[in-house]
């Protein structure tokens, strides 16, 4: 009598923990993705360079589909106006409206400064990579004003075609990213990127503004504000081609 | 004092035969490092020349920090105008203002990233060799001409020949898109594979307008043969600088630090070789110097009885040891030096020198350096070590009983 009711008791205990468990990392990183993604987007927003001896700013619309297809237009300064950014699959192309030429941006290229600013054309391209090429590990969970924080660690696999030895990602359990900081394969922090002013927009909370920053550049970094962002929204048949990359309405 | 000089002299010619086999190996071993730390040095001089001739230059005058990190915005304003009073202030003619740049490069067919050079296109000829290594069409024709000329890897990479266009894209100094379509109108070939897979040139002003420069640009780049006047150079440049606390003065060595680890790390690599050279010299010196006092014992052992004191005898010893060594050292250093002359006036050309040569530009006929350093620091070395040595006899006969020593054959 006894010994059965402690196994009852084991076997409750046991039921209760799995009912209580906690999502994979996987399943974290890829929500976190779906969530400030959606099926469908529609942004705009600002990004800033902050230099010690200069500071830009660049406004600019952007669309996305899924996780692998994304437009980013410029509409000011008047300079670079109608320039943009087409990401397919792993292609990425930019546009250029004073030579009126689409230049397709080669794979050798993917860690090189995106428009000037501290985010690599690889950080503006499809999103997915995160989730299909690197293996996630939760190392702590907290918790903070009340929301549980996951603080993730994902490497990637050996023949993932990526720069980073390892990337730190805090994420909490509404799926906001706060932090994803991105390590050298010699384990240095290389640069950190920060999420701030989280809203509750459509269902979604989805952080407004991310800044990010070089370690060794403590006085540079680039700020993306978005001021206005619609999820699920129908996109017209061509937005994702060459031909609306080079001619914007 | 006197006595013992001529003591010594004596003593030395005892043994003619020996005392001249001595001598010829001390001065072999002389005349063998003179010639080779001749040519060492030669070597390391045509280095020099070869790196800073091809595109870097001797001296470059920099924003302050842009050497560690050549951003766009580290620039120099007005530097046409800057270059152009050094070049008439200074002693230094080859002087010519640069403005550096990174691009994706197109062709219909392919993109590359690449460095882009604005360069003065009268003026690069004199500090670089990429001017003069055009193999098809010509070089940029003036400060403002629209167009380009390109590395033969990098134009075949990109599938291209003369006459066809390139787009460029990148980030201008203001942060704004830098585009540009521009004609291929020479195809260089410098010989040194990082430039011909990875440089563009063109006019200074285009890319200026393309890059939104402004007037600014990032490096004043200056050559001279002789590079042992570079201290002197860049005195006669930081007077003229207008802001030294912005601008700074680089030397090669700053500019190209590869060139000079490789230079040291042969240096020692060659210095070990000499050193066993050295090492042998010297163990056949000691066997000499030790054979003359060892048979000598009972002569050292009568001088000691007539009242001579031992300090005085040791003395003798190194003074002979002294002797021998000076006038072997004198003939060796002679010899080595006139092979090297004879090399400096009709070079030395070694098969296969050609493809190590043109990994640093050299050109494949090697030229010993005639200088006080590299003649004298070899016989210096084998005169400390022969000393050393002959102290080893010299000390032994300290501890000579004269009694005892009589006794000796």
């Amino acid at each position: 009598m006894k010994t059965a009711l402690i196994v009852i008791s084991l076997f409750l205990l046991h039921s209760g923990t799995q009912a209580q468990e906690l999502p994979s990392a996987k399943d974290i990183i890829k929500s976190a993705i779906d969530n400030y993604r959606g099926i469908s987007s529609y942004s705009e927003a600002s990004m800033t360079i902050r230099r010690p001896d200069w500071e830009r700013t660049v406004s600019m619309k952007a669309w996305t589909e899924d996780l692998d297809r994304s437009l980013v237009r410029i509409t000011a300064p008047v300079k670079d106006k109608n320039s943009g950014t087409l990401v397919i699959d792993d292609n990425m192309w930019s546009y250029a409206p004073k030579i009126n030429r689409v230049i397709k941006i080669p794979a050798s290229m993917s860690n090189q400064s995106w428009m000037g600013s501290d985010f690599s054309n690889n950080d503006v391209a499809r999103a997915d990579d995160l989730i299909e090429k690197y293996t996630h590990t939760i190392l702590e969970t907290t918790e903070k004003n009340g929301i549980k924080q996951y603080l993730i660690r994902s490497i990637p696999h050996e023949d993932a075609p990526v720069v980073w030895g390892k990337e730190l990602l805090t994420i909490d359990e509404r799926y906001v990213v706060h932090k994803h900081e991105f390590y050298d394969q010699d384990n240095i922090l290389i640069k950190t990127m920060t999420s701030s002013n989280t809203k509750l927009i459509d269902g979604k909370y989805v952080s407004l503004k991310q800044r990010m920053q070089k370690t060794d550049t403590p006085d540079e970094w680039t700020e993306l504000e978005t001021h206005n962002i619609q999820f699920n929204v129908p996109m017209k048949a061509n937005m994702f081609t060459l031909y609306n990359l080079q001619n914007p309405r | 004092m006197t006595t013992n000089w001529r003591f010594a002299w004596r003593n030395i010619w005892r043994h003619p035969r020996r005392t001249i086999l001595t001598m010829l190996a001390i001065a072999f071993g002389a005349a063998l490092l003179v010639f080779s730390i001749g040519f060492q040095l030669g070597q390391y001089d045509l280095m020099i020349k070869g790196s800073v001739s091809i595109y870097e230059g001797l001296i470059q005058v920099q924003k302050k920090g842009y050497l560690d990190e050549p951003k766009m915005r580290n620039s120099i304003e007005d530097i046409q105008s800057l270059a152009k009073q050094l070049r008439n202030k200074t002693s230094i003619d080859s002087i010519s203002a640069r403005a550096n740049g990174f691009a994706l490069v197109s062709s219909e067919k392919r993109s590359y990233g690449t460095l882009i050079a604005g360069v003065e296109t009268a003026y690069e000829k004199l500090v670089s060799i990429i001017p003069g290594t055009v193999r098809e069409g010509h070089y940029l024709s003036s400060d403002t001409a629209q167009e380009i000329i390109i590395g033969k890897s990098l134009a075949k990479n990109l599938q291209i020949t003369i006459g066809d266009e390139l787009t460029l894209m990148g980030n201008g100094r203001d942060g704004s898109i830098a585009a540009t379509i521009l004609p291929v109108v020479g195809i260089y070939q410098s010989g040194s594979k990082e430039l011909d897979r990875n440089l563009i040139q063109m006019p200074i002003k285009t890319f200026q307008d393309t890059f939104g420069m402004g007037t600014h640009g990032h490096a004043i780049v200056f050559f001279h043969d002789d590079v042992k006047q570079l201290s002197l150079f860049k005195q006669e440049i930081n007077q003229i600088i207008p802001d030294n606390k912005s601008l700074v003065t680089l030397t090669w060595d700053e500019l190209q630090p590869g060139i000079k680890q490789a230079i040291e790390l042969d240096y020692s690599s060659g210095w070990f070789m000499y050193l066993v050279l050295v090492a042998v010299i010297t163990f056949s010196i000691l066997n000499t110097f030790l054979m003359s006092v060892l048979e000598r014992t009972r002569e050292f052992g009568i001088m000691l009885a007539l009242g001579y004191k031992p300090l005085n005898i040791g003395k003798l010893v190194m003074l002979e040891a002294f002797i021998l060594t000076l006038f072997a050292l004198a003939l060796g250093t002679l010899i080595g030096l006139s092979i090297n002359l004879y090399f400096a006036y009709y070079g030395l050309s070694f098969e296969g020198m050609e493809e190590i040569a043109s990994v640093y530009n050299m050109p494949s006929t090697l030229y010993p350096q005639i200088s006080l350093e590299s003649i004298l620091i070899g016989p210096l070395v084998i005169f400390i070590f022969t000393i050393i040595s002959a102290l080893y006899p010299a000390i032994k006969i300290r501890k000579l009983q004269p009694v005892e020593a009589m006794r000796k054959i």
